[in-house]
């Protein structure tokens, strides 16, 4: 086998593209749920009728929203072995990063779904004889989440390719393979073309996802 | 218990401020690319003329659904081979640049949309021709309608252009990775470089805020 061969891309190729696409796959997935349980719990502190309590979730919400994932996760994986004795692999540093970083921005997103709910809609419920925690899950997270939908999934698309970040700290994902081969072949346009790809082929139908459901979700009071 | 130590400043507070320039001169940079290119964009999208709106809508689809750091890697490895050589700097500006514009021509074709056909008929019923049309009545009200958005994604555009140092662009955040490998404190250095971002941003978002004041309009 002579070196021009070696350049090609071969079938194994093939099979790391799928490997790695699945890695990427598996660290937004993983990271999303918990980021999005762990957002919608700050989102529902931050509605608190106690200003203390209501400004608590800030601390942690705004260094996150406003400092780039990068930092974030280089301060996860490089900064806290130094301080503590947490020290990490790439893996859970990397699913750490994301999940907190997509709880600040959920969190938001869901602060602003929830505030959008007229207060006519819980004057109702309360009006009806519900506790105001029956209110709160049975008028009011009812309209939240049809107005939160669309904004999550756009969140959830700009977080699969941030994702991609990852390759910085050594794993092995489409964008680190993607370097790799490029490398290796010399042809960085063919190789970036098939990483381009198989990007787009993971978060189009998202997108249009998120297109299609804030026009079917969409209301007017 | 571990003692955090900032010491490292003396000797390296120069790297840094100089990293911070460098990441002010590609946001900037970037800023008018984007703002500019993602017009033009917005512009094609709302064309008649299928073929530009077709190949502007595939362009920004590309852009807006593939991660920014392959688009880096792609301009970085991909330029030469089409014989243009540039630093990586430039490279950094024109791939940030193009990447903000896809997301400007989302935001701007909003602000394009929301202008009602009345003052496409108020601009021609006064006697102006198609491009003062746009260019006196309908960009600046769709520019103040978007305002709020397109600061968003400024504020975007800066936390991302620390991708940029994994081109070797020396900005803040590769000036931080410099100086860990040179004094093994990447905990101080990481945490100092997310308060500055925190604190650049929110002069952004405080300056944007004292404008939105002035320029605010309700249709």
């Amino acid at each position: 086998m002579s070196f021009y061969d070696y350049a090609n891309l071969t079938g194994n190729d093939a099979m790391q593209f799928l490997r790695a696409a699945g890695v990427t796959l598996y660290i937004t997935i993983v990271s999303l749920l918990i980021g999005s349980i762990l957002g919608i719990a700050l989102g529902i502190v931050r509605c608190s009728k106690n200003k203390a309590v209501s400004a608590l979730p800030l601390i942690l919400i705004e260094p996150l929203r406003n400092s780039p994932l990068v930092t974030q996760l280089f301060l996860i994986y490089y900064g806290l072995p130094m301080v503590s004795s947490i020290m990490l692999d790439p893996y859970p540093a990397a699913i750490l990063a994301i999940s907190l970083n997509t709880a600040a921005f959920m969190a938001v997103l869901v602060h602003n779904s929830i505030s959008a709910v007229p207060q006519g809609q819980w004057e109702a419920g309360l009006a009806l004889g519900h506790s105001s925690a029956s209110t709160f899950i049975h008028v009011i997270a009812r309209q939240a989440f049809r107005l939160l939908i669309p904004q999550a999934i756009t969140l959830y698309i700009s977080q699969l390719q941030c994702s991609s970040l990852v390759a910085l700290i050594g794993i092995m994902d489409l964008t680190k393979l993607g370097q790799n081969l490029a490398l290796r072949t010399l042809k960085p346009f063919m190789i970036y073309g098939i990483v381009f790809l198989i990007y787009y082929i993971l978060s189009s139908p998202l997108s249009k996802l998120a297109r299609d459901l804030e026009k079917k979700l969409s209301f007017n009071y | 218990m571990y003692k955090l130590n900032f010491n490292f400043l003396n000797r390296y507070g120069d790297m840094l401020i100089d990293g911070m320039k460098t990441t002010l001169l590609i946001v900037f940079g970037c800023l008018i690319i984007g703002f500019l290119l993602g017009t033009v964009l917005a512009l094609c999208r709302q064309s008649h003329n299928k073929l530009i709106k077709g190949t502007a809508t595939i362009f920004v689809d590309i852009l807006r659904n593939t991660p920014f750091l392959v688009q880096l890697f792609f301009f970085y490895y991909g330029l030469p081979v089409l014989g243009i050589q540039t630093g990586p700097i430039p490279t950094a500006i024109i791939a940030l640049g193009i990447n903000t514009s896809a997301q400007n021509c989302e935001i701007i074709r909003s602000g394009l949309m929301a202008v009602k056909k009345e003052y496409y008929e108020c601009a021609a019923a006064l006697g102006y021709g198609k491009v003062q049309t746009l260019q006196l009545f309908v960009l600046p009200i769709a520019f103040r309608l978007a305002f709020k958005s397109l600061v968003n994604n400024f504020i975007n555009l800066v936390l991302t252009s620390s991708v940029c140092f994994s081109i070797t662009v020396v900005e803040t955040m590769g000036a931080a990775k410099i100086i860990v490998g040179r004094t093994s404190r990447p905990f101080e250095i990481y945490l100092l470089i997310l308060l500055c971002y925190c604190i650049f941003t929110y002069i952004i978002s405080f300056l944007a805020k004292l404008v939105d004041k002035k320029i605010h309009i309700v249709l």
